[in-house]
């Protein structure tokens, strides 16, 4: 039964497997059982993006019309995390190691370039964890990463 | 409940059935939308549908080798409104990503098969930024769906 298991994964590797752009993000993974909840760290990520937007469009009006989308999307996703891993944390007895929203303040520069590679890097960090996540949190991890990357698409 | 499962189950199965089906009107809808669309549209429609189909075939491949018979086309598709000019096959075109985006998550949501997931991801993020380019078109705001996919 492993075996036709295997055999399975091995022909939806050769199939459908994803282009090698993609496929680098497969590389590593980081869910071991002490870990704190990876969720937090894309929560914090989405936060610095919401923050770094911002700070791209006051310090260049003209980009608001391209960059408030990614601001509101990225708060609606931080948003959207934090209510999951609140939602894990009271069903779990890991309540403790998450509480600790800081908003990292960006040292990034308020530009667009840099605004897109950091938006890139998190689409990365989110497919990453959706490789591994709960049938019950892929669907969430997976949007923020289409997203994510689709922003980094269309900023470059 | 259902992790740990990581072969190609009867959901996850179901999963890949229903993209197909997804996969199947998407080309069904390009196909009525190039007949009304004009440049820069046209072109982008041929592009995205020749991509459809590439996925389509992936998809009923993989089925066959799994023992499983793909889902066939349907001769024809209701459109959620009539189509009778340029914006409204626009409008389509957004129609039509938008079911792929909720299929290709919910195939996500269907397995823990790594590769599945990959190439699922690969998926949802490739049709989120065409479903952004006719949302576009059409003038729907935020271009890009915050999160795709989500029925």
């Amino acid at each position: 039964m492993t075996g036709l298991a295997m055999t399975r994964r091995r022909l939806l590797t050769a199939l459908l497997l994803a282009p090698p752009a993609l496929a680098a993000c497969s590389s590593p993974r980081s869910a071991q059982a002490e870990a704190p909840d990876p969720l937090v760290a894309l929560a914090t990520a989405a936060r610095a993006d919401a923050a770094h937007a911002a700070a791209v469009i006051a310090a260049t009006p003209n980009l608001a019309g391209r960059v408030a989308p990614l601001r509101d999307a990225r708060t609606a996703h931080a948003a959207a995390l934090e209510a999951e891993v609140a939602q894990q944390a009271s069903t779990t007895a890991r309540a403790t190691a998450q509480a600790e929203p800081a908003a990292v303040p960006s040292t990034a520069p308020a530009t667009l370039a840099a605004l897109r590679a950091a938006v890139a890097a998190a689409g990365d960090a989110a497919g990453k964890v959706a490789m591994t996540a709960d049938a019950r949190r892929v669907g969430l991890v997976a949007s923020v990463a289409a997203c994510c990357s689709a922003y980094a698409g269309a900023l470059g | 409940m259902t992790s740990g499962i990581s072969t190609i189950d009867g959901q996850t199965t179901q999963a890949l059935q229903t993209a197909l089906g997804a996969e199947h009107a998407a080309v069904w809808c390009y196909t009525l939308a190039v007949a009304f669309l004009v440049e820069p549209q046209l072109s982008q429609a041929r592009r995205d549908a020749d991509v459809h189909r590439e996925l389509r075939g992936r998809i009923e491949q993989t089925l066959s080798e799994i023992g499983q018979r793909p889902v066939s086309a349907q001769p024809a598709y209701a459109t959620p409104r009539p189509v009778t000019d340029a914006a409204s096959a626009a409008a389509l075109a957004v129609v039509a990503e938008t079911d792929c985006l909720t299929a290709w998550r919910a195939v996500l949501e269907q397995t823990t098969d790594k590769s599945l997931r990959q190439a699922g991801l690969q998926a949802l993020t490739d049709a989120t930024l065409r479903c952004a380019g006719w949302r576009t078109v059409v003038g729907v705001t935020p271009a890009i769906p915050p999160f795709p996919g989500r029925p």
